[in-house]
């Protein structure tokens, strides 16, 4: 029956759709144009897009000579639905005028700001507050959340055109990583161990690890961890240690870590002393991406 | 009106002043007795003077007596020029405020759906 089997197939077709769109093969986009209006001519001085799995947000930053505006966008979307949360943490700065010592003073704020609407609808951002219907300048910013098939493509991806130079706009892709590679040596002296590479899960259970060095094996256990809430208001509004995990290295069989390694995933060599003369080496990257 | 007589008229003021000397007395005292202009600007000086000296309250003064400031009043009025911008700082702090006047909700960004 030709007719039953068409219908199937679209309905199949349509259930697989669904799922894609979310599942973890959807890639979020935003859309983000800052809007100039000067009298009663607007036009777009800087235009880009931030994209990637649907866990990424969206860090964003306008400066000007008397202000300083930094944001941090997260969409949260529920399955099945066709609105979404956005969501938004703010960080600025104004400069009120300047001390009698002549240097400037700045009035910092933070706070969080939450509208739902429906996908590819636009959000317009007012970041010096609502404006006033007589003011003759006017900015704002209009972000458009986007969502479609990730087709292959897992890395965020970021894109900037500023028409007017004399804006100062900056959109940076914010990504926690799911898992992180370590590459572990050991060190003693002149003498550097084979390198050991694995793939670590944050607060997932600890792993075994065994380097060997001039014919001395040493056995360790790793593990992964989220690093503490950052101490700077800025830096957790922000979410400037997205891509910072803490190591935490212990003797195989002991109950007690030997210590804690914290940094970003951005290749660089990291030593924890060990015992005696033997130093661990480990160099956090983010895993291979597609 | 010519240069020297700008000289002679304020001669005049000195002398009424009691400011010249006898040989700059003796000197402005020829030029008034062949120069009719100026002895006329000197007899309405002297009027002035006259009509000064009575509001002052002393009419056969030999100067224009000099205001002087009491102690009390200035007192007085140092008091009223302080409580009077006292009172105009507030109103306009009331008004304008210092430094982040205004609502803090104002000041912070918005998101709008439209």
């Amino acid at each position: 029956m030709p007719g039953r089997r068409s219908w199937s197939r679209s309905v199949l077709a349509a259930a697989t759709l669904l799922l894609a769109l979310q599942a973890p093969g959807t890639r979020l986009t935003y859309r983000v144009a800052v809007v100039e209006r000067v009298g009663a001519d607007s036009h777009v001085v800087a235009r880009g897009s931030v994209s990637g799995g649907l866990d990424t947000d969206l860090r964003l930053a306008l400066r000007t000579d008397s202000a300083d505006i930094e944001a941090l966008f997260q969409v949260t979307a529920e399955a099945g639905e066709d609105t979404l949360t956005l969501g938004a943490e703010f960080f600025t700065k104004r400069r009120l005028g300047r001390s009698r010592r002549g240097l400037p003073l700045w009035e910092q704020d933070n706070y969080r700001r939450v509208v739902r609407l429906a996908w590819s609808d636009t959000a317009r951002i007012h970041p010096f507050g609502r404006p006033r219907p007589d003011a003759p300048r006017g900015l704002w910013i209009e972000l458009v959340p986007e969502r479609g098939f990730a087709g292959g493509e897992a890395r965020p991806g970021e894109e900037l055109h500023v028409a007017d130079p004399a804006i100062d706009v900056r959109l940076e892709a914010v990504v926690r990583p799911r898992r992180a590679r370590v590459i572990f040596n050991l060190v003693r002296g002149d003498t550097v161990s084979a390198p050991v590479g694995l793939d670590l899960v944050p607060d997932a259970p600890p792993r075994r690890l065994q380097l060997v060095l001039a014919g001395r094996r040493t056995a360790l256990e790793v593990g992964l961890a989220r690093p503490e809430p950052a101490a700077s208001a800025r830096d957790r509004v922000l979410a400037l240690d997205a891509d910072v995990v803490c190591l935490r290295v212990g003797l195989a069989g002991a109950a007690l870590p030997v210590g804690v390694l914290c940094g970003r995933l951005n290749n660089v060599a990291r030593r924890l002393p060990l015992f005696a003369s033997d130093t661990l080496l480990a160099t956090f990257v983010w895993p291979g991406g597609r | 009106m010519t240069e020297s007589h700008e000289l002679w008229l304020r001669q005049i003021d000195a002398e009424l002043d009691g400011e010249l000397s006898l040989i700059e007395r003796s000197a402005l005292a020829k030029h008034l007795a062949s120069c009719s202009h100026c002895s006329g600007a000197r007899a309405s000086q002297l009027e002035v003077r006259v009509a000064l000296a009575r509001s002052a309250g002393n009419a056969h003064a030999r100067v224009v007596p000099r205001p002087t400031i009491r102690g009390r009043a200035l007192a007085f009025w140092v008091t009223l020029a302080l409580l009077a911008g006292a009172a105009v700082g507030w109103l306009a702090y009331g008004r304008w405020g210092g430094p982040g006047s205004g609502s803090v909700e104002d000041a912070r960004a918005a998101i709008v759906v439209p």
